[in-house]
């Protein structure tokens, strides 16, 4: 089997709590902080650790705002996450292709 | 080997995206407020005799509209009390998804109504067919078998529909029971159904 496809998989979104949250974001325009945590049933510290890595890598944007004079935490994907996450699936495509194909 | 951890890869992955773009509010409550309201609406129309069409089509119509801004307000006030933006996608995925059905069954309603083409009995039938087909669209985006419940109203409002236009064409009982018993028993049952199921979400 050709290594390479799994060589090329993004080691910041191949982890197994950041590719949760990438692959959430992916199918909303945005999402709160809380809905994140309780769908992913994250502690929030693990979350804010997980969302500053893909925020560092420029894969996640987080704006903060008040509702109702409440903070309210929202996360959505960057073009470049977006990008990122895509390429991430086409690699594991390719990588059941190519065992399939062996 | 490989292939098996990508495809259970691509699996979570689908999983969590499908998981991420359903409604999540608590439906008990919803479906209580709404259910109490059919009761009610039902109960003025047998006691004040609102038997003619419109006067049949204006209260129901009228405790659609209660119905309606009831249900988003205790969903605004689930979203507040869990710190959540209202107007989420999903929220906004099940209204696109209820407005088409319930639109399209008010207009027909009404027009039937301003030009005498329909009695109570016919007003009720169209609003429980769209009502259901509203229901089974909605059910695509929340969980909870609201698609099945849709389909639960089309199949049991066709079925009376069969039943009453085939074998007692001429019903001498209102159709306020007909209208009671299905916007207010069935949601009440079903919130009912719901309220014993979902766990710790139902303190809107």
């Amino acid at each position: 089997m050709n290594p390479e496809p799994f060589l090329q998989l993004d080691r910041v979104i191949h982890e197994k709590g950041r590719l949760a949250i990438m692959s959430m974001l992916a199918a909303s325009p945005e999402l709160s902080f809380t809905e994140l945590r309780d769908a992913l049933t994250m502690t929030d510290g693990n979350l804010t650790t997980h969302i500053r890595a893909l925020q560092q890598e420029g894969y996640l944007a987080v704006a903060k705002s008040y509702q109702n004079n409440r903070p309210l935490t929202t996360c959505s994907l960057t073009a470049a996450g977006r990008k990122a996450f895509a390429e991430y699936i086409n690699l594991l495509e390719q990588i059941i292709r190519q065992t399939r194909l062996k | 080997m490989e292939s098996n951890w990508a495809t259970e890869h691509l699996q979570t992955i689908r999983t969590l995206m499908e998981r991420s773009a359903v409604y999540r509010r608590a439906l008990a409550p919803i479906m209580f407020f709404v259910g109490s309201i059919g009761v009610l609406a039902a109960a003025a129309g047998l006691v004040f005799h609102l038997n003619s069409p419109r006067a049949f089509g204006g209260l129901w119509l009228g405790a659609a509209l209660v119905a309606v801004a009831g249900a988003f307000l205790i969903a605004r006030r689930q979203a507040l009390k869990d710190h959540e933006p209202f107007w989420s996608p999903p929220t906004r995925r099940v209204t696109q998804a209820l407005l088409p059905p319930l639109t399209a069954g008010m207009c027909l309603g009404v027009v039937f109504v301003l030009v005498g083409l329909a009695n109570e009995f016919a007003l009720a039938f169209i609003w429980l067919l769209f009502y259901g087909c509203a229901l089974h669209a909605a059910g695509f985006f929340v969980p909870r078998g609201v698609k099945l419940f849709g389909w639960v109203y089309i199949a049991l409002a066709g079925g009376c529909l069969f039943f009453l236009g085939i074998f007692h064409p001429d019903v001498e009982w209102s159709a306020h029971w007909l209208m009671g018993f299905f916007f207010g028993g069935l949601h009440l049952a079903y919130g009912a159904y719901l309220y014993l199921t979902e766990k710790g979400k139902n303190a809107a």
